[in-house]
């Protein structure tokens, strides 16, 4: 069965080779190719030997951390509209409620994502890059339940061709084009994701406040009291923790998250000093502005830093789009500053402006604007160091 | 005496080590000098097909410095010139006669050395063809005589994959290796700098006098020279050091006590196609054939001249090159694993610098010439910074060279990078970019451009 399959991979390949017919189709036979079997490319020269991982297998990892959470998300969506409608049902049903439901975005966003990935490869003659598997994973989790699947289209599309492909393919783009997916659903369909009002499958004119939200819209207020009096949601600390509430597909489960985070870090794929930067200067800033409470009617400064961690999709944002190497520091140093600037933005963006209680998803843009900069100064000061020693 | 204790590295887990034992060699009926592996030399021929040579005598010269000359490794017949491409001139290849004899110059005893000149040794080293064994950094190539060196450096401690072990080669050779040393301080105005390891317990090593010794811990690279030079006193702007292989100081030691240059050369054969793995007391330019006689699996294998990250594709029929003192061997692979980047991985099958595999723990594992990949855009995550102990950063670099920015390169510090310290980059690379190649051509460029 393989040998045949092998066979009929080889037989066709001259058609797709340097010469042949099907010349220009070349990057769509190789990923074929090269997915079912792994690649029989040999080194020329030294090193002779290589290591075995491959970009491949780096972005299959990814989107094998982010399976969990699509389980869970398929079952909190089943769960979050049985409540709506007041329905006693299993977990299992639950599950499979939900899955109905995001199946159809999940085959909408791949499809869309690999035909505009194809057509750039083929028409831009570079091989077929395997993070568009990563973005298309990543769509769907941020998305609500019920988002129109021609939303999902035109943003994956904008994702992928305005956020990856016209700055000429995955390693040179700017912003993630996962989150420039969202970004562009956020501002285009504001009625659809505005991130105060909670995404539920339920009956017409069903709604509620975010957890974010309801100490956004209140003056002079505790946080902490505000949300455990709410009565429509449990936005009880552990409840947040696992993600029995309200919200995009794949934020919600912050256990899952952890998880999903510290899998990436241990096998050495992402990297821990952006993670670790993130919720330092999520925390610190938090902090800073429980400080400044007493002073401020605001009541979103009252937040404590443990409730600004389970809150929205900030644990999501830095497991998996923050990280994001590319559009990411590349430097060490930088990474730092990278993860310290993340997490205290989000604090701020949240905090500061009532119109976007959800800070991750803009702050996530801004430093990724900004990672290059702070590059910049890390190689700066390592060729100062380099010309104080010239000078000697 | 100064402790380097470096953390990023990387030794390379590969089967095949070669056993702490010598074995004498097979004497070889072939050895060859292969001009074209020496960088930026325009090779002379001074000797013609079916001529004579004794061990020593000049072979080529280069057309930019005439008195810079190669020694031939051995006594006998000139039998074929081959020339490559372009008419470069590939390899000369002496058949040994029975009776070697060698060239003799002046030779001196250990007192005499102390009072010779710079110019007189220096003389002597070119005239006695010594010279090409010397190497200068920035470029990594053999050096202009006329340049005073700022200082030398010596590395006694091989950190590479498979390599010689040093504690064994330089074995009961401290008059020479000292006779070396005392050399090469005349050679520089500044010092002569011996960097080993912790576990280093050569008595040539710890007892030579003369050589500001440092210790070097850490995995392969710390004993590269290039990554030592970088963390004892590292290459500004206008600088220029020479380097020196252990072997071959006591070459030079050797040539100034007898008068004649000594081939031997102690190679190790290792990797996981060779049966059984060993050191092996030989010569200059031997024949890889008599190297690896009777010790291969039957295997397809890829024979490689040096260790597996920094050698050159070779064979059988071609021979060690100048500077080598490693041969690795292989398999040759070209099979193909369904879904293969689904597996989770096993001990056998994988081994990684990540944890992206089940157990790829195990040791000694048995490489092949897979790429395990095709070449992608760059994926910073890290895997070239964690290999390199040097405070450059590679990434940014590398763009710099990308885009032939050689003002950019030179503040990043290129003129204090080779390509040899830069492989464990390539190997670890998920996106198998070339990253050492990328250094050579940006050296070149600033070669080029002066």
């Amino acid at each position: 069965m393989l040998g045949l399959l092998k066979k009929v991979l080889d037989k066709y390949r001259e058609n797709f080779e340097e010469g042949g017919k099907l010349e220009r189709l070349y990057p769509i036979y190789e990923a074929t190719d090269t997915i079912l079997f792994s690649t029989n490319e040999v080194t020329e020269t030294g090193p002779h030997i290589r290591d075995s991982i491959d970009t491949k297998r780096v972005m299959i990892l990814v989107v094998i951390s982010l399976l969990p959470l699509y389980f869970f998300g398929a079952t909190n969506i089943g769960f979050q509209n049985s409540i709506a409608i007041g329905l006693e049902r299993s977990n299992w049903e639950n599950f499979w409620f939900g899955f109905s439901k995001i199946l159809p975005i999940i085959i909408v966003t791949f499809t869309a994502g690999a035909f505009w990935e194809l057509l750039f490869a083929v028409v831009r003659k570079h091989p077929l890059s395997e993070g568009f598997l990563v973005t298309c994973a990543l769509i769907p989790l941020t998305m609500p339940a019920g988002i129109p699947l021609w939303q999902i289209v035109v943003a994956t599309t904008f994702g992928i061709v305005i956020g990856k492909e016209i700055f000429g393919g995955v390693g040179m783009n700017i912003f993630n084009p996962a989150l420039m997916a969202r970004v562009f659903i956020f501002f285009t369909y504001p009625t659809k994701i505005s991130g105060d009002k909670v995404w539920v499958l339920g009956p017409d004119g069903y709604s509620g406040a975010t957890a974010l939200s309801i100490p956004a819209s209140e003056l002079n207020q505790d946080a902490f009291t505000l949300l455990n009096n709410f009565g429509q949601f449990d936005y009880s600390w552990w409840n947040m923790f696992w993600g029995w509430i309200p919200g995009s597909i794949g934020e919600t489960n912050k256990f899952l998250i952890i998880i999903g985070a510290l899998f990436l870090a241990y096998i050495k794929i992402v990297n821990w000093r952006v993670m670790f930067g993130a919720v330092l200067g999520l925390v610190g800033t938090a902090l800073l502005t429980n400080l400044v409470a007493p002073f401020s009617s605001n009541s979103m400064f009252t937040i404590p830093p443990h409730y600004h961690l389970v809150m929205g999709s900030f644990l999501f944002g830095t497991a998996f789009m923050a990280t994001e190497p590319v559009t990411g520091c590349h430097t060490n140093q930088g990474r730092w500053i990278y993860g310290i600037l993340f997490g205290s933005l989000t604090v701020i963006i949240r905090s500061i402006n009532p119109a976007y209680p959800e800070g991750v998803m803009l702050s996530i843009l801004f430093v990724n604007a900004f990672a290059a900069l702070i590059d910049w100064f890390v190689i700066q000061a390592n060729i100062k160091r380099r010309q104080a020693r010239y000078a000697q | 005496m100064a402790d380097y204790n470096l953390v990023k590295g990387h030794d390379i887990r590969i089967a095949g080590v070669p056993k702490n034992s010598v074995v004498e060699g097979k004497a070889p009926e072939f050895v060859a000098l292969k001009p074209s592996e020496f960088r930026g030399v325009k090779p002379k021929l001074m000797v013609q097909e079916g001529g004579h040579v004794k061990i020593g005598t000049p072979l080529f010269h280069d057309k930019t410095n005439s008195q810079i000359t190669w020694p031939s490794p051995g006594s006998g017949e000139i039998t074929e010139i081959k020339y490559g491409p372009r008419r470069v001139i590939e390899k000369i290849v002496i058949k040994l006669s029975d009776e070697e004899s060698s060239e003799s110059f002046s030779s001196y005893n250990p007192q005499e050395l102390n009072n010779l000149s710079r110019e007189k040794i220096l003389s002597a080293l070119l005239k006695g063809s010594i010279f090409p064994f010397i190497r200068q950094r920035p470029f990594n190539k053999v050096p202009d005589p006329d340049i005073i060196p700022r200082d030398i450096f010596v590395s006694g401690w091989n950190s590479s994959p498979l390599a010689v072990n040093l504690d064994l080669a330089l074995r009961r050779r401290l008059p020479q290796f000292q006779a070396g040393v005392d050399i090469l301080n005349k050679l520089t105005d500044g010092k002569v700098h011996l960097s080993y390891n912790e576990n280093t317990v050569s008595d040539t090593l710890l007892n030579v006098r003369g050589a500001r010794a440092h210790t070097f811990n850490g995995p392969h690279p710390a004993g590269n020279v290039g990554i030592q030079i970088h963390h004892i006193s590292p290459i500004n702007l206008n600088d220029l050091v020479w380097t020196v292989n252990a072997q071959d100081v006591v070459r030079i030691g050797n040539f100034f006590l007898t008068g004649k240059l000594d081939t031997t050369l102690f190679v190790t054969v290792g990797g996981p196609s060779v049966l059984n793995p060993v050191h092996i007391k030989s010569r200059l330019g031997s024949k890889i054939e008599y190297l690896l006689k009777d010790n291969l699996s039957e295997d397809e294998n890829r024979v490689i001249s040096g260790d597996v990250l920094t050698g050159t594709k070779s064979s059988l029929e071609d021979f060690i090159e100048f500077y080598h003192s490693t041969i690795s061997v292989v398999p040759h692979e070209t099979s193909r694993e369904f879904l293969g980047m689904l597996r989770p991985g096993s001990s056998s099958s994988r081994y990684s610098l990540t944890n992206a595999f089940i157990g790829s723990r195990q040791k000694d594992y048995s490489f092949n010439t897979l790429k395990n990949g095709s070449e992608r855009y760059i994926l910073p995550i890290d895997t070239w910074e964690n290999v390199l102990p040097m405070d450059i950063i590679p990434n940014a670099l590398y763009r710099a060279i990308y885009a032939n920015d050689i003002e950019e390169m030179e503040q990043l510090g290129i003129i204090e990078c080779d390509e040899e310290d830069f492989a464990l980059c390539s190997f670890a690379c998920p996106s198998k970019i070339d990253v050492g190649g990328m250094i050579r051509q940006g050296l070149d460029l600033m070669e080029e451009e002066g």
